[in-house]
């Protein structure tokens, strides 16, 4: 019964190791291809040589953009993650305030379903950034990237809490009748908890469709920087090498965010015991 | 062999149920009656279709019937109660919780306090032989096993009747004749009245007090057989045989005129 | 008795309240006045007029005729005009691709011929709006407003609040090379030019660097070009690029103009340029964007904010030089009307909108704001 899990993760490593030398390849060619571009338009003195930077000035941008506060801004990088993942923050909080209350109250009642779908088919098809400039004219410049961000993580969660509703099994709602439980009970000791691993997996797509917003959003405009707006502020300048670190801190943030939420997502489950 | 007596732990008079399926009107049960006396064994026999998880269904309270009377220890069955336990043949065990939670899951619904719940549930453990298996999750168990827990769970609650559906339909062979050994031997210990329903004679002859074979649909009770064997019983004995040999029959002819009726275009 | 209880507490609280607020205000009263900083934000220039409504901001700074709109439409009013900042600040300028400028267009034209006759109708261009700005009751100075109108799609009367704050001329003189110095500096001490940058674009220093941003040959040439008869690039047009809706840049837009070339043929024409517009929406939203075009290979010549052709010239090595001016001044910043903003100082606390920080704008409220003595921070 016992599983070390280093054991296991070292097994894992073992088992694997020719996808993660691959891997490491893949990345590899990719940087030195992106050299060898960079260099070929330099060479050749290109109109938009600054524009495509070598990885290593990316690099040293990116270290750069940790060590020193913009003087016009007065922040680091650490200070516009701060930004953006407190926007993030707000916006998730929201959104799941929202949604699962909706998605529960949509997957159970087959009027709230009918009232609430025409609305939420009508709205979901329309991308988040559209309504970048109503928010932030309406909302302003805190609230409005903030909703941004919310409605893009509201959906996934909204239809993933509906599909987990509609996905309890029937047998289990039986048994807890047979064992007594009453409606509120079985909403609360059979729905809520068979719901919970899909309301992780739309909280997992939401979070990700979430960074995309958040970086559009604070390039039109926002309070106290934030990545996006950095890679706005840099792009403007010209700081291109600036502008690609700020790239990489979103794609990475993107990467922690998702891995963390699939990794509560997966430790929950376990702990639940469905997976 | 006389289930009419005076206060019957099941008591079910000219049960009738109609369900709506597409456009038809299709008649599942019809003036089905059976009553079994306190801590009796019955086996619920019939061609498939025939309306046996139905009785049980409209019993356990997930149902309603269409008409007729149907009393568990002289109260109307109206909705699903705690007195009367189910075990399903998907188990249909809560995924999230441990062996021990949910042999708990009645208990908690009922308000009943940590320290009981424990010792009940414990009590149950032991009795459907899960000892040690306490925190492990169903995911982790094999389906004879899960059905203890279905069982114990069922149990937990202290209900007057155990209503069980095919409860070993899945499972293979060697597992389900050690299943039935254990349910007897809880069976036994606890004293329950037991209505089960199975497609095997073979499990009917060998758990049975008595064995109600049903109609073809709409269903009703074709034949009430006792079966005055001795436990343990020997599946190789003549008697076993027999008896096994006389179901068999009864149920063949059902099963014929289930077909006959398939085929006719009505 | 429950009852006198709950009075005593509800009344213990009222005194507990009052009296705290009571020492919060007499105590701030006693401090010494401590500054606060200026805050800002940026946006894009079309915007502020409604965050200014809305009351998200409580001024900006922008390029004509944004200012004038604002103040017109009674949303706000104008605390100070950029020539009292920075007396004859160089704004937007013509900047020409240095690939265009090596371009062999055959026949022995070449793109810095071209570049001359386009100078030389600037310069014409330039020249006819000046005189008609000099006389308001001339038809000339009519044709400027309507001109205006169309290429700004805003009123007459902001036209013409925006025209009054203008200074149109094309000469590169001293004022002008110490303002694209001082803005240079300006931009590496701020951190949007950093100062390596400098010596990979092939320069010793900031002034190394302007007297080589700045060619003044074409405006030298000026007397030696003579109108042309035909045109000489039918098939090669210059490619010319502005920011759309920017009064600044409307020498451009009068040289295009028939009417005032004299009936038949336009400024350009005259002088034997064919030109199109580079962007297929009627100008670009913003200088950079403009630079990237001319990073793409899109823009022969263009009119842009002279801060972003420094800056991506120095930071991206855009094929970029400054062939002549295009104005001075003619930004201001604006504050919500009837708010009690009378002077910089009260714009401590306040929230001032910037179209980026790549921007002269942005330069021209630090340096008003510090002027002061204050603070100026991003907004959070």
């Amino acid at each position: 019964m016992t599983n070390d899990p280093l054991k296991a993760l070292n097994k894992k490593l073992k088992d694997n190791w020719t996808q993660y030398l691959l891997a490491v390849i893949s990345i590899a060619v990719f940087i030195a291809a992106w050299h060898l571009y960079a260099a070929y338009l330099h060479e050749n003195d290109s109109g938009y040589q600054g524009y495509i930077p070598y990885p290593l000035d990316v690099a040293e941008a990116l270290v750069d953009s940790f060590r020193y506060e913009d003087p016009n801004l007065g922040l680091t990088m650490f200070d516009h993650i701060a930004a953006s993942l407190e926007r993030i923050l707000l916006g998730f909080v929201i959104a799941i305030v929202i949604a699962v209350p909706l998605g529960l109250l949509m997957g159970t009642f087959r009027k709230a379903d009918a009232v609430g779908r025409p609305i939420v088919e009508l709205i979901r098809p329309i991308p988040p950034l559209a309504w970048i400039p109503i928010f932030i004219v309406v909302l302003g410049m805190l609230w409005g990237p903030v909703a941004i961000v919310a409605l893009g993580i509201f959906f996934p969660v909204l239809l993933n809490v509906m599909f987990g509703v509609r996905s309890v099994e029937p047998t289990l709602m039986d048994a807890a009748k047979t064992l007594g439980a009453n409606r509120s009970q079985m909403f609360l000791k059979v729905v809520l908890p068979f719901t919970t691993p899909y309301l992780m997996t739309g909280v997992k797509v939401g979070l990700g469709i979430g960074w995309m917003c958040i970086v559009a959003a604070e390039m039109v405009g926002n309070y106290g920087g934030g990545v996006g707006y950095f890679i706005k502020d840099t792009a403007d300048v010209g700081a291109f090498e600036y502008m690609y670190a700020g790239m990489i801190v979103i794609g990475l943030l993107g990467i922690l965010t998702t891995g963390v939420a699939g990794l509560i997502e997966g430790r929950l489950s376990r702990w639940m015991g469905m997976k | 062999m006389d289930g009419h007596e005076v206060n019957p732990c099941i008591d079910i008079q000219d049960l009738f149920k109609t369900f709506v399926k597409g456009r038809k009107e299709v008649r599942a049960l019809a003036n089905f009656s059976l009553a079994v006396p306190d801590a009796q064994f019955v086996c619920l026999l019939g061609p498939s279709g025939c309306g046996k998880t139905t009785v049980l269904r409209i019993l356990a309270g997930l149902e309603t019937k269409s008409g007729g009377m149907v009393k568990v220890k002289g109260r109307e069955v109206s909705r699903a109660g705690s007195d009367r336990g189910m075990v399903f043949q998907e188990f249909a065990l809560f995924p999230w919780r441990t062996v021990r939670k949910n042999i708990e899951f009645g208990l908690e619904i009922r308000n009943m306090p940590e320290t009981e719940r424990r010792k009940l549930s414990s009590k149950y453990i032991d009795l459907v032989g899960l000892g040690g298996f306490e925190d492990a999750h169903p995911k982790e168990l094999s389906g004879g096993m899960k059905q203890r827990v279905g069982i114990a769970r069922a149990l937990a609650n202290e209900p007057a009747v155990l209503l069980m559906d095919e409860p070993f339909g899945s499972l293979d062979a060697q597992t389900r004749n050690l299943m039935q050994k254990e349910l007897l031997r809880i069976w036994s210990a606890t004293r329950k009245t037991i209505l089960f329903v199975t497609h095997s004679v073979d499990e009917a002859v060998f758990l049975a007090d008595r064995i109600v074979v049903m109609t073809a649909r709409p269903g009703k009770v074709r034949e009430d057989i006792a079966v005055d064997l001795p436990r343990p019983r020997d599946r190789t004995s003549s008697d076993f045989i027999s008896v096994r040999g006389r179901v068999l029959a009864e149920l063949d002819e059902e099963f014929e005129k289930a077909r006959a009726k398939e085929l006719s275009p009505d | 008795m429950e009852r006198n209880v709950l009075y005593a507490i509800v009344v213990a609280a009222i005194v507990i309240v009052s009296s705290a607020a009571a020492v919060y205000v007499l105590t701030g009263d006693d401090e010494p006045k401590e500054k606060y900083p200026v805050y800002f934000v940026t946006m894009g220039v079309s915007s502020m007029k409604g965050a200014l409504a809305s009351g998200e901001i409580d001024g900006f700074i922008a390029w004509e005729p944004f200012g004038s709109e604002a103040i017109l439409e009674d949303l706000g009013e104008p605390l100070i005009w950029s020539g009292e900042i920075m007396p004859n600040h160089p704004c937007c300028v013509v900047v020409a691709s240095t690939d265009y400028l090596e371009l062999d267009l055959g026949g022995g034209l070449t793109g810095a011929s071209m570049t001359s006759r386009f100078v030389k109708a600037h310069i014409e261009a330039t020249s006819w709006m000046v005189d008609a700005l000099d006389d308001k009751d001339s038809a000339n100075y009519t044709l400027l407003v309507e001109l205006g109108v169309q290429f700004t799609g805003k009123s007459e009367a902001i036209v013409e609040s925006a025209l009054d704050h203008m200074k149109y001329g094309y000469e590169m003189d001293q004022t002008f090379m110490e303002g694209i110095t001082n803005f240079t500096e300006m931009f590496i001490v701020g951190g949007a030019i950093s100062e390596d940058k400098l010596a990979i674009g092939g320069y010793e220093d900031v002034d190394d660097f302007v007297d080589q941003y700045t060619n003044e040959t074409f405006l030298d040439a000026e007397s030696a070009v003579q109108p042309s008869d035909v045109i000489l690039n039918p098939d090669d047009p210059v490619r010319i690029g502005f920011l759309k809706s920017d009064i600044h840049e409307l020498a451009q837009w009068v040289a295009q103009n028939t009417t005032v070339g004299g009936g038949a043929k336009s400024l350009f024409e005259t002088y034997g340029v064919n030109v199109v517009n580079a962007s297929a929406v009627g100008g670009y939203a913003s200088g950079p964007e403009e630079m990237d075009k001319f990073a793409a290979g899109e823009v022969d010549i263009g009119y842009l904010g002279c801060a972003p052709a420094i800056q991506k010239h120095l930071n991206a090595q855009v094929h970029t030089v400054i062939v002549a001016q295009a104005n001075s001044e003619g930004s201001a910043i604006v504050v919500e009307a009837d708010a009690g903003i009378e002077s910089i100082d009260d714009l401590q606390n306040k929230t001032i909108a910037v179209p980026s920080t790549g921007t002269i704008q942005f330069v021209l409220l630090k340096r008003a704001v510090n002027d002061e003595g204050l603070e100026l921070k991003l907004k959070t």
